[in-house]
């Protein structure tokens, strides 16, 4: 019995099991050995029991401890991961292969550079967003008093950031804990310089302002420079302007108040105001408010300007709040009843704290009326998304052409393990490889950041420079940047390629197969957010399109506009006749200037908001705005200047008419209570920007508004001569007031100047994301192609056609072109549907925007893939197929 | 070098290994130490023994060649180091030098 004639098998299981592997040969051999003597002396069964028996024995701790520590451990001691003479070796392989395969260096170090300068501008410009008004040494015990009015019954408070003459001094008369405030009032006011007037923006502020804000004078003192009346503030732009020196303390200075020129001692000139501050000011006066306005209580309601206060450092701003509203309830109490009363105001007012540091990129809260540089957290966001999808990108082609390229580098890889090295070692070299890399690339995007900081800075309307690099948390933010991206970009590849089986490899059996998974879903990644991109940069662009090509409902073509302030009736008239001398101008207009608002009630009782504008006869047919129903002003009818108006129609709407004409509005507010007539509804046109919804619009001819400017309509081409004669006219009428004039459709134009710089913005980001797609796609293609010479020259050796070569190596790399777009589409659909929103006048999402992104996505991946596989399908067959 | 302790199945199987005309491995020493005793031992203890003086410095093995009779496992072939040359020379000298002392005419007093 052949099986019996053997060891019991669960004794050789056993002793296989317990024994340590480096005695388990010779001790199983010498057992078996025995068992094989004894079975020819005494038998099988008796042999087996004894070698039972026999391995029973060696059960023991002795056996199965592991082997002693091998000698030779002692005399090679292993090699440390790194080792300097490796290191040396890493780098030269490293530095030969990069100089070996050109177009992969280049191709990941444009794309990485242009990934990370992009990546750093972006920190630039966040940095600087969140830097605003921190100068001030003052923080964090700076606030601006803000309020909001809060409706019974509505939800949204509706959010104040102005102040009157009031909350300053009573606040900081009222609480302990503010320790002092500081008023800044916008205001326009002409100067003289030299022989010229010019209207100039000045800021009247209280004389605290150099002792709360950190703004240093270059000379003058900063406590005393603001407290005689007549004293100014300039900026030393200002005074290098207006006195050719900035050594311009105590010189006189023309500032037109109170309808004359009035001389104005310059008690101190301020260094330039940092660029990340919303205080801005070339002139500072100081505030001037008459005992009659300090009197008034009703001035609780007039919001005009910035109110700032400074706190104890141990104050509680909250406390602080409470302590100020209940101020204002006992001071203003008469005031809100009789208002309430006047008005039929419900909601109630409560003011609050806003530090000076969140002023800046405050949405509800935003900056404004003399603070400038309002912007919104939004930005940084895009911006930022932008500069992380190109990144993203750039790491993509890297991690996609290392691995694709690997296969180049399998025989290195092979060798390397053979001749001992561990894969750690490969890890640290390959992840050493992609630093290096990342360092090339890093120190591109440095000198690429120089270059495009100018054009950037234009765009996105900031002044950064490349000092604020010298920062270090910037510093700190850049290498983290750096270490990021080499990880990112290094780390899949580095373990990828460590894990390669020597024997494989060197066998050149290797070949990818379900690697390009990972592969394609990169490329599939990439191309989404290149088509995403794509999408919303069509999008802005035809909605910017939209905004500025739509009808406005009137003809803003060939006009002029002429400022000049308070504009009487007869100064209009003499003007216009004056004018219409000239052969070139067609007629002129006055309305008054900027923007009114009142309310008024129609129907007897129902309140309704609207814009209040002052024309007179000549304002709508200048325009070309057509009247629907009744008629226009007209000279014919002498009463239509103290009893008619013209209404919009979304007044009409608003007011819920039916039969619009004869109705009455009632100004009741008015110290004495006006009441006109409805003679005629004009046609709805867009008379602020086209992102905002028309409202309604109420025209008058009232005497008492003064008129603020005229609009001149002039013959077409006739610019030059047209402009010399308004100028000529108006120096001779008003030899005092400025001059300036501006054309309505360059200004309507510049209302759309924040859609122009993120179609700008957005243009960029998606190029670049292209660009690095592309750029990646066509190392891709390159490899692929390379890879299957052999495979191309036996099907072209075969009779296959170049174009048939061309479909089989592109149609791949457009089949994840295509597919990208299950992924990006629905994004951008639901991204660029919640921008539109914000425009009551938009374009709708159409399908043609997406097949027009889809079209342009694939003609450029196609054309960057088709050049390699072209060249590829070219290729003579013998050349490929001789070379073995 | 430390002296290292012989107990005395090490210094028999050590004696066997050196006194062993041919290559010697466990079987065949295992068989000597069994015939030279006449005492009854098993093969555990003498492998646990053989590699305990490999560890100790005074054998050396080497893996000999694949043989046909044991399924093609190796033998493995222990030999007598300096070491424990040196060890048994101490061994035989202590008794030898034990046996010296002993004063003539003792065992006769005992009665053998």
């Amino acid at each position: 019995m052949p099986p019996k004639s053997r060891p019991p098998r669960w004794a050789d299981w056993l002793l296989e099991r317990f024994l340590s592997p480096y005695l388990l040969e010779d001790v199983q051999g010498d057992l078996h050995e025995v068992f094989y003597k004894r079975m020819a002396q005494v038998g099988v069964t008796r042999a087996r029991h004894e070698y039972s028996w026999a391995v029973l024995h060696y059960l023991s701790p002795f056996f199965f401890k592991p082997a002693p520590s091998e000698p030779n451990s002692s005399v090679y001691p292993s090699p440390s991961l790194l080792n300097l003479s490796m290191l040396r070796n890493y780098l030269t392989i490293a530095l030969r292969t990069l100089a070996h395969n050109k177009a992969y260096s280049i191709i990941n170090v444009v794309g990485l550079s242009i990934g990370l300068a992009a990546a750093m501008l972006i920190i630039l410009y966040t940095k600087d967003e969140v830097s605003y008004d921190r100068f001030h040494a003052n923080n964090p015990n700076l606030y601006r008093i803000t309020s909001r009015d809060i409706t019974p019954g509505d939800q949204k408070p509706g959010y104040n950031t102005n102040t009157g003459i009031f909350q300053g001094p009573k606040f900081t008369a009222g609480t302990p804990e503010i320790l002092s405030f500081v008023r800044f009032q916008s205001n326009q006011h002409d100067i003289k310089q030299g022989n010229e007037v010019k209207s100039q923006e000045t800021f009247s502020t209280d004389p605290e302002f150099f002792q709360l804000f950190s703004f240093p004078l270059l000379s003058g003192d900063p406590k005393t420079a603001l407290t005689h009346p007549k004293s100014v503030v300039v900026s030393e732009d200002m005074a290098e302007k207006q006195f050719g020196t900035r050594e311009a303390l105590g010189k006189i200075m023309f500032i037109k108040t109170n309808e004359q020129f009035e001389p104005y001692t310059v008690s101190g000139v301020a260094k330039k105001c940092p660029q990340n501050s919303s205080i801005k000011f070339d002139i500072l006066l100081p505030i001037t408010i008459s005992k009659e306005d300090f009197a008034q209580s009703d001035n609780w309601f007039s919001f005009f300007l910035n109110t700032f206060v400074l706190l104890r450092p141990d104050a509680d701003s909250k406390a602080v709040e409470a302590t100020i509203n209940r101020i204002y309830q006992t001071d203003a109490k008469n005031t809100i009843v009789e208002m309430a009363k006047k008005f039929g105001i419900k909601s109630k007012t409560i003011y609050s704290l806003q530090p000076l540091t969140e002023m800046h990129l405050s949405t509800d809260l935003p900056v404004n009326n003399g603070l400038v540089d309002e912007s919104s957290p939004a930005f940084s966001y895009i911006l930022s998304g932008i500069a992380l999808f190109v990144l993203l990108i750039a790491c993509i082609n890297f991690v996609n052409l290392t691995i694709a390229r690997s296969l180049k580098r399998a025989k290195e890889i092979g060798v390397r393990k053979v001749v001992g090295g561990g894969r750690s070692q490969l890890v640290v070299q390959f992840l050493g490889e992609s630093f290096l890399l990342c360092f090339v690339a890093f120190g591109l995007a440095i000198l690429l950041l120089l270059l495009v900081l100018p054009t950037f800075n234009q765009l996105a309307n900031k002044a950064l420079s490349f000092m604020y690099l010298l920062d270090i948390k910037l510093m700190a933010g850049y290498v983290g940047l750096f270490l990021m991206t080499g990880l990112l970009a290094g780390f899949y590849p580095a373990v990828i390629l460590s894990g390669f089986s020597p024997v494989q490899s060197l066998y050149s059996r290797f070949r990818f197969t379900g690697r390009n998974y990972l592969q394609r879903g990169l490329i599939v990644l990439q191309f989404s957010l290149a088509s995403f991109l794509i999408v919303a940069t069509l999008t802005i662009n035809s909605q910017f399109n939209y905004l500025t090509t739509k009808s406005l409902g009137y003809d803003d073509s060939n006009l002029v506009s002429v400022n000049k302030s308070s504009l009487k009736r007869n100064e209009a008239r003499l003007l216009k006749s004056e004018l219409m001398k000239f052969p070139s101008i067609v007629d002129v207009a006055p309305k008054n200037q900027g923007f009114w608002g009142t309310v008024a009630k129609v129907n007897g009782e129902k309140q309704l908001s609207f814009a209040y504008e002052t024309v007179d006869e000549t304002y709508l047919p200048l325009f070309k705005i057509p009247v629907l129903t009744g008629r226009n002003f007209s000279p014919d009818f002498p009463s239509d200047s103290t009893q008619s108006v013209l209404v919009n129609e979304s007044f009409v709407k608003e007011a819920g008419w039916k039969n619009p004409i004869g109705q009455e509005v009632n100004f009741f507010a008015y110290e004495t209570p006006e009441r006109y007539k409805v003679i005629g509804v004009v046609k709805d046109y867009h008379f602020v920007a086209l992102n905002q919804k028309i409202r309604p619009q109420l025209f008058t001819m009232k005497p008492k508004n003064d008129f603020g400017k005229v609009f001149v309509k002039i013959k077409p081409h006739t610019e030059t001569e047209s402009l010399r004669a308004i100028e000529q006219t108006f120096k001779k009428l008003f030899p005092i007031s400025p001059y300036s004039y501006s054309f309505l459709d360059q200004d309507n134009l510049k209302k759309y100047e924040s859609e122009a710089k993120w179609k700008q913005i957005m243009l960029f980001g998606a190029i670049l994301t292209i660009f690095i797609s592309c750029i990646g796609l066509l190392g891709l293609a390159t490899l692929s192609a390379e890879r299957r010479t052999k495979e191309i020259g036996i099907r072209k050796v075969l009779g296959a056609s170049v174009s048939s070569i061309v479909q089989l190596l592109s149609s791949d790399f457009l089949r994840l072109v295509g597919f990208s777009f299950v992924f990006a589409f629905p994004a951008a659909y639901y991204a660029i549907d919640k921008w539109l929103e914000n425009y009551p006048y938009r374009i709708e999402i159409s399908a043609w925007m997406f097949a027009l992104a889809a079209l342009l996505a694939i003609l450029i991946a196609f054309f960057t893939v088709s050049f390699q596989s072209i060249r590829a399908a070219l290729s003579n067959p013998v050349k490929s197929l001789r070379a073995e | 070098m430390r002296r290292a302790f012989l107990g005395e199945f090490e210094e028999i199987v050590l004696l066997v290994v050196a006194a062993c005309p041919a290559e010697a491995y466990g079987v065949t020493i295992w068989e000597d130490l069994q015939q030279q005793t006449g005492r009854s031992i098993t093969l555990s203890a003498v492998h646990a023994t053989l590699y305990r003086l490999e560890e100790k410095g005074f054998l050396s093995s080497t893996m000999g060649g694949a043989t046909a009779e044991r399924g093609g496992r190796r033998k493995r072939f222990f030999t007598l180091t300096a070491i424990g040359v040196r060890a048994l020379n101490d061994v035989q000298e202590v008794r030898s030098r034990l046996w010296r002392a002993i004063p003539p005419g003792k065992f006769q007093l005992i009665g053998i």
